[in-house]
Formats: C-alpha cells, sequence, structure tokens
C-alpha cells in the first residue's frame, strides 16, 4: 500500500479545534445572556441558534453558500478584499463551527440555568463583582456542563460532512477533511483506505466520549460524597 | 427586628431591595446615613457595595467551594494569615471546627445554616438579614439555632432584620416587629405594642388576636369605655380616649389566651355555647359561639384541669386591662 496521505486528519483536527474554540467562547456568552435575560421574542431566537442541529447539514450548506458565496451579502465583501471564503480552509471551520455551535449553546445554557441565582447574589452580598461572580462562581458551577458540550461540539465538528462539502469543496491538501475524503474514497472504490480513516474517526470519537464520562465524574467532586448527617455535632 | 407576614406578601423582596439584589420602583432606602437607595436623586449603590450580610433561605452555600472557602469568599481582599485567622475563628465560633474542610453537600441541614451565617458575618456587615433563617430545619435544631442567633445577636455590632411568617419566632428572637401584607408595611414598633395592640384588624389576625367584637360606644366615664355588643356589654379602659364619642362604632379585641371562665355572669362577662374544643401542647383551644354568632376564642391551659363539654352554656370574662380597641 502506498505512504497515505495524512493532510485530510491534520485539517480535520486543525478545523476541528478552531471550530470548537470559536463555539465554545459564542456558545459559553450567548448561553449567559439567554440564561439570565427575559426580553420579547426570546424563543424565537433560541429557535434560531438550535437550528443547525436539527436541519440538514447541506440546508446548512446552502444558507451558507448563500450568505458567503461570491454574489453572497457577507462573501462579496470578502471577495472585494481578496479573500474568498468558500472553497477555503475557514470554509471548512465556518461550516463545522456552525453546525457545532447549537450542541454548545444548548448545553451551556442548560448547566447556567440550573444555578441558583440565589449562589450567585450571596457572591454579591459578599463584596463580589460581575467579573468575580461569573469567573469564581459561574463558571466553576456550569463547568461540568460547559466541558460536555465542549467535547460534544468537537466531536461534531469532526465528524461534519454535508455543509462542508458544500461551502467548502473537496480540495486536497486544503480542505479535504477526513469525512469527506472517506466519501471520495468509497465513491472512487478505495474501500480499503476509506476504512483505515473510519477507524480514525472511530478512535478519535470513542476517544472524546469516554473523555467526556470520565470528566463528568471528576467534575463531581462536590457531590462525590453522598450525603450525610454528622451526628456527633447538631 | 423581625418583619412578619404572611408567605407571598413581600418580606423577601424587602430584603432583596435592601441588599441591592432588586431594584424598588421608587423610595429611600438609607443605613447608618448613607443612602443605598433613592429613586429622586437616582443612587442605587450595588450590592458589593453595601456591606449588607445576607443568609438566603436555602442558604445559597457555594457548592463547589469548602466551608473553609465558603467562609473566606468574603474576605478575599485580606492578606491570607489574616484571613485563615479570622475564618478558624468564626468556625470556632459556630462550633465548625471540624468541617472546614468538607463541602457544603457533605454537612446536614444546621450546619449547613451555620456555615452561610459564619460566611455572612465575616466581612463584618453593618447590618445581617435573614430570610426565614428556621423555616428548613426540624425543631430541635431550630430551637438550638434560635439560641445561637440570640447569643450572636448580642455581640454582633450592626443591626439584624430577619424575616418570618412565625409569630412566635418572630416574638422570641426580636424586640421590634413589623408586620406586612401583601406588599404593604401595616404596623411597626416595640415587640408587645404589636402584640397588645395592633393597629387594625388585619395585624390583629396575623399576630394571632383572635377575639374581634364589632360594637357601638354606649357610654364613656373617665378613661373607661362601655362598649354594647349584640351579646352583651364590655367594658374597658383605653390608654387615651382618642375622641372617642358616644355611638360610634368601634370594634374591641381580645387574645384568646386573656379569656378566662367565669362562675356566673357579672360585669365584662358574656354568655356562650362552646362549639368547638381542641387540645393543644400545653392548652385547650376552646370556640364558643355567642349570641349572634359571633365565635370566641379561649386558651385554657392545661394545668387548671378544666375539661369542657361541647354543646354546653358557659360564663366567658373578658378582663378589661386586656381588652384594647382597634381600629379597621
Amino acid at each position: 500500500m502506498a505512504v497515505m496521505d495524512l493532510n485530510p486528519l491534520w485539517i480535520s483536527l486543525k478545523t476541528a479545534l478552531v471550530a470548537t474554540a470559536i463555539t465554545f467562547i459564542l456558545g459559553i456568552i450567548v448561553a449567559r445572556w439567554m440564561a439570565r435575560c427575559e426580553f420579547k421574542g426570546k424563543s424565537l431566537l433560541d429557535g434560531i441558534f438550535i437550528l443547525p442541529l436539527v436541519l440538514p447539514p447541506t440546508v446548512v450548506g446552502f444558507i451558507l453558500l448563500w450568505f458567503l458565496g461570491r454574489n453572497g451579502w457577507l462573501g462579496s465583501f470578502f471577495f472585494e478584499i481578496g479573500r474568498p471564503v468558500v472553497f477555503s480552509w475557514s470554509a471548512t471551520v465556518i461550516a463545522a463551527a456552525v453546525v457545532s455551535f447549537p450542541l454548545m449553546y444548548q448545553t451551556a445554557r442548560g448547566a447556567f440555568e440550573q444555578i441558583d441565582a440565589n449562589i450567585e447574589d450571596a457572591a454579591r452580598t459578599l463584596g463580589a463583582s460581575e467579573g468575580t461572580v461569573f469567573w469564581r462562581i459561574t463558571i466553576p458551577m456550569a463547568w461540568p456542563g460547559i466541558a460536555a458540550g465542549t467535547i460534544l461540539a468537537f466531536a461534531r465538528s469532526l465528524g461534519e460532512f454535508g455543509a462542508t462539502l458544500m461551502l467548502a469543496g473537496n480540495i486536497p491538501g486544503r480542505t479535504q477533511t477526513i469525512p469527506v475524503a472517506i466519501y471520495f474514497l468509497v465513491e472512487g472504490g478505495k474501500q480499503q483506505q476509506a476504512l483505515i480513516w473510519v477507524l480514525v474517526i472511530l478512535l478519535i470519537s470513542f476517544v472524546s466520549i469516554v473523555t467526556l464520562n470520565y470528566w463528568k465524574k471528576y467534575q463531581r467532586r462536590f457531590s462525590r460524597h453522598p450525603v450525610r448527617e454528622v451526628t456527633a455535632d447538631s | 427586628m423581625a418583619i412578619l407576614g404572611p408567605s407571598g406578601c413581600g418580606k423577601t423582596m424587602t430584603l432583596k431591595c435592601i441588599a441591592g439584589l432588586m431594584t424598588p420602583d421608587q423610595g429611600k432606602i438609607v443605613l447608618n446615613e448613607q443612602a443605598l437607595f433613592d429613586s429622586q436623586q437616582k443612587i442605587n449603590l450595588p450590592a458589593r457595595q453595601r456591606k449588607i450580610g445576607f443568609l438566603f433561605q436555602n442558604y445559597a452555600l457555594f457548592p463547589h467551594l469548602t466551608v473553609h472557602e465558603n467562609i473566606a469568599f468574603g474576605i478575599r481582599q485580606l492578606p491570607v494569615a489574616q484571613r485563615n485567622e479570622r475564618v478558624q475563628q468564626l468556625l470556632g465560633k459556630m462550633r465548625l471546627d471540624r468541617f472546614g474542610h468538607r463541602y457544603p453537600v457533605e454537612l446536614s441541614g444546621g450546619q449547613q445554616q451555620r456555615v452561610a451565617l459564619a460566611r455572612a458575618l465575616a466581612p463584618e456587615p453593618e447590618v445581617l438579614l435573614l430570610d426565614e433563617p428556621f423555616s428548613a430545619l426540624d425543631t430541635q435544631v431550630k430551637e438550638r439555632l434560635e439560641a445561637e442567633l440570640l447569643e450572636i445577636q448580642s455581640e454582633f455590632q450592626g443591626h439584624v432584620l430577619f424575616v418570618t411568617h412565625n409569630l412566635a419566632e418572630a416574638y422570641r428572637l426580636s424586640s421590634k416587629m413589623a408586620v406586612y401584607e401583601t406588599g404593604g408595611l401595616l404596623q411597626w414598633g416595640e415587640r408587645n405594642t404589636i402584640i397588645e395592640c395592633p393597629a387594625n384588624k388585619t395585624v390583629a389576625r396575623i399576630t394571632g388576636m383572635e377575639n374581634i367584637f364589632d360594637g357601638i360606644v354606649s357610654g364613656i366615664e373617665g378613661s373607661r369605655v362601655d362598649i354594647r355588643l349584640g351579646a352583651g356589654y364590655l367594658s374597658l379602659c383605653p390608654d387615651s380616649l382618642n375622641g372617642l364619642v358616644v355611638n360610634q362604632e368601634i370594634s374591641a379585641a381580645i387574645r384568646p389566651e386573656y379569656v378566662k371562665l367565669a362562675d356566673s355572669q357579672g360585669e365584662n362577662c358574656l354568655t356562650a355555647e362552646l362549639v368547638e374544643g381542641k387540645e393543644e401542647l400545653s392548652f385547650y383551644s376552646y370556640t364558643f359561639q355567642l349570641q349572634g354568632k359571633t365565635n370566641v376564642k379561649a386558651h385554657i391551659s392545661k394545668s387548671t384541669g378544666l375539661r369542657l363539654e361541647t354543646g354546653k352554656i358557659y360564663h366567658l370574662y373578658l378582663p378589661p386591662q386586656n381588652l384594647v380597641i382597634i381600629g379597621e
């Protein structure tokens, strides 16, 4: 067997990491905001944020092309400045970030909403600024949820296919991620090579999910022990 | 001072407004001559600058921090040695010395509350606000904590303000009381004034002054006022006559524990039929019905050994010194 082209692996990893970093930050900001603010049209906005999760990736890809294509609303701007988005590496990142965002957003929002508002208020009465409340109380308390969302988002970014193919195409060495490579290998009758990539994806995804499970256990540090009465006192 | 009132009447909201966790629509909150909030002058100090300790009903401990870290949270700015010393001192005071390294979930309800109290006291606030501090605890733990709270109250330099729906608790723990109902303050003052002389019928009901008689002033002699009821006459000696006139409609009230049984008809006696008898822990609670269907409740101490029979007619003596006139 010829030496394998490892480019799809690096592109996939790079894409998934950058996309996860973007969804991590955006997801936390948006989730926190949605969890604590009340305004008109909130459920509508929530629907829009969740939509990429339920839409067929080809539909997401179509909509992204519509925005970012050469004649698109944003795409024309990037084309003007000489950095067209379509068929570039950043397109793989955008596609992966958009489809993985709902997972991060939803999980983080759930985690934020579970925090008793009194606990944050208690910190305020103890002299904590909003920043201190966020970093010392909110984030640590929501951390198990945020970590779970991050890992799910990473796994989803890694597996993104439909929207990536539509927006970024299949350019070996530039936009060809593992899932895209698998598709074209199978189409070209190269089952053996496709199988290797399938195993690579299986391995990475499996490790991610197992990590998530261990992480959850570890993060339950503060409820690790069963609640028990201490009878010697009180 | 205690804020007393039924659930959902705005007691907790009042505390949250004082602490700066909620913003009132209008008004003024002044603490030791410093305005914390003033809707006219647009002053609204954030919670972190108000130096107010808040004990939440559900304690709101930080679950991801140990007991030690919880208490130290409010004094983060102190140097480590000083901070640890203060935490140790509070742990000792609250009898939590052995629990500093534990997480809140590993403690019992009473211990959690003591941690919450220590955490609120650590930064030496000027006011301590307690929101229903004992509602989630069982009787024994509660009694002990009440005793501890009284002790802390006596050592504490600032004011203590606590909210409860339990009259007995409010009376035991504070010298001043404010009575609330659905968002409004009805009366505030010394606890005995509130209990003995409620400002109106609502306060009377909330503070357990259950016997209220509507009548007409039939005569005024010196400091003595006679009132005609449907079922007889009552005399009483109010502190001030306060513009009372003959034939004025008026309400007189008496607490059930002051109602006595009399052997025969006489002054300030009413004749009534016993309609219901309930046995409480330390007294019998009897409900009598006067002519005209007005009910009178009497708490008769068990030590009298009296057991009354429902359906029988009794004479009730309402001592003039325990009867008060109340407004609407």
